[in-house]
C-alpha cells in the first residue's frame, strides 16, 4: 500500500495511482474520473482540514483494489477525528444564486454523488475513508 | 499535469485559458487570475477549459469567488470536457453559468 505525504502536492500522484488501479480493474473512464474526483476531495480535506488546520503533518496511505465485484479505495490518515457530514451543502443551497452559495460542503456533496458507497470510520487512532464503485 | 494559465482581454470579455488540472493545489493560481481579470469590471468572464482534464470543487469555489466579487459578471465555460460538464450539472452550476460549445 503506497504512502503519500499529507500535502496538496500529493493530490496528483494519488489520483494517478487510484485512476490506474480502477482502470486496470475494469472501470470505464467516466467512472474512473468520478472515483478520482471523490478521492481527491477527501484527500484535500485530510490535508487542509485534517493536517494543516490542526497544525500537524502526516501522511496518507492509499489502498486501491478490486474487491467482490467493486473497486474499493481506502485512505488512511492520522489527522484528528472529524465528522465528514458536519457541513454538506444541501439541494436547497445548490438552487440559490452562486454568490449566495456556501463555500464549504461542495466537496463532500460531490463525493457522495460520485461513488456508489462512501464511508468514514475512526479505527486504531486513524481516519479511514472507504470508497466503493461497482464493476460493470 | 501542471496547470498553465493564460489571461487576455477581448472587448468586454476577459478570457482565461486554462490547461491541465484544477485541484486544491492549483486553484489559488486560478483565483488570482480571476481576481486580476475582474479588476476592470468586464461584462463577461470566459474560462476556456477545453484543455482542462480534471477539475475538483476547488475550481467551483473559484467561480463562487468571482460571483461574490463581481455579482454582475456573466461567467462562461468554453468547451468543457464531458466529465467537467457533468460536475457543473451535478452541482447546479450549469444553470448559473454559460457553457459555450463548438458553435461560437
Amino acid at each position: 500500500m503506497p504512502t503519500f505525504a499529507g500535502t496538496l502536492d500529493s493530490l496528483e500522484p494519488i489520483r494517478a495511482y487510484v485512476g490506474a488501479a480502477a482502470a486496470n480493474a475494469g472501470l470505464d473512464s467516466s467512472k474512473v474520473y468520478d472515483l478520482c474526483m471523490a478521492v481527491d476531495e477527501i484527500a484535500t480535506n485530510i490535508v487542509t482540514h485534517g493536517y494543516e488546520e490542526s497544525g500537524g503533518s502526516g501522511s496518507i496511505d492509499v489502498e486501491a483494489a478490486p474487491e467482490s465485484g467493486s473497486v474499493v479505495v481506502r485512505l488512511f490518515d492520522s489527522s484528528p477525528e472529524y465528522d465528514p457530514d458536519e457541513r454538506v451543502v444541501s439541494d436547497e443551497e445548490l438552487a440559490t444564486e452562486l454568490a449566495d452559495r456556501p463555500i464549504g460542503g461542495l466537496g463532500i456533496f460531490l463525493v457522495r454523488k460520485s461513488v456508489d458507497e462512501f464511508r468514514y470510520a475512526r479505527l486504531d487512532g486513524r481516519n479511514v475513508h472507504t470508497f466503493r464503485v461497482k464493476l460493470p | 499535469m501542471p496547470l498553465t494559465i493564460d489571461s487576455s482581454r477581448s472587448g468586454d470579455r476577459a478570457v482565461i485559458r486554462l490547461e491541465g488540472t484544477i485541484d486544491a493545489s492549483s486553484a489559488e493560481r486560478v483565483r488570482q487570475a480571476v481576481d486580476a481579470a475582474l479588476a476592470d469590471h468586464p461584462a463577461w468572464l470566459e474560462l476556456d477549459v477545453e484543455q482542462v482534464v480534471f477539475m475538483s470543487s476547488a475550481g467551483l469555489r473559484v467561480v463562487i469567488f468571482a460571483k461574490q466579487k463581481e455579482p454582475d459578471v456573466k461567467i462562461a465555460f468554453r468547451k468543457p470536457q464531458p466529465p467537467i460538464l457533468e460536475t457543473l450539472k451535478k452541482t447546479g452550476f450549469f444553470s448559473a453559468v454559460y457553457v459555450i460549445g463548438d458553435e461560437e
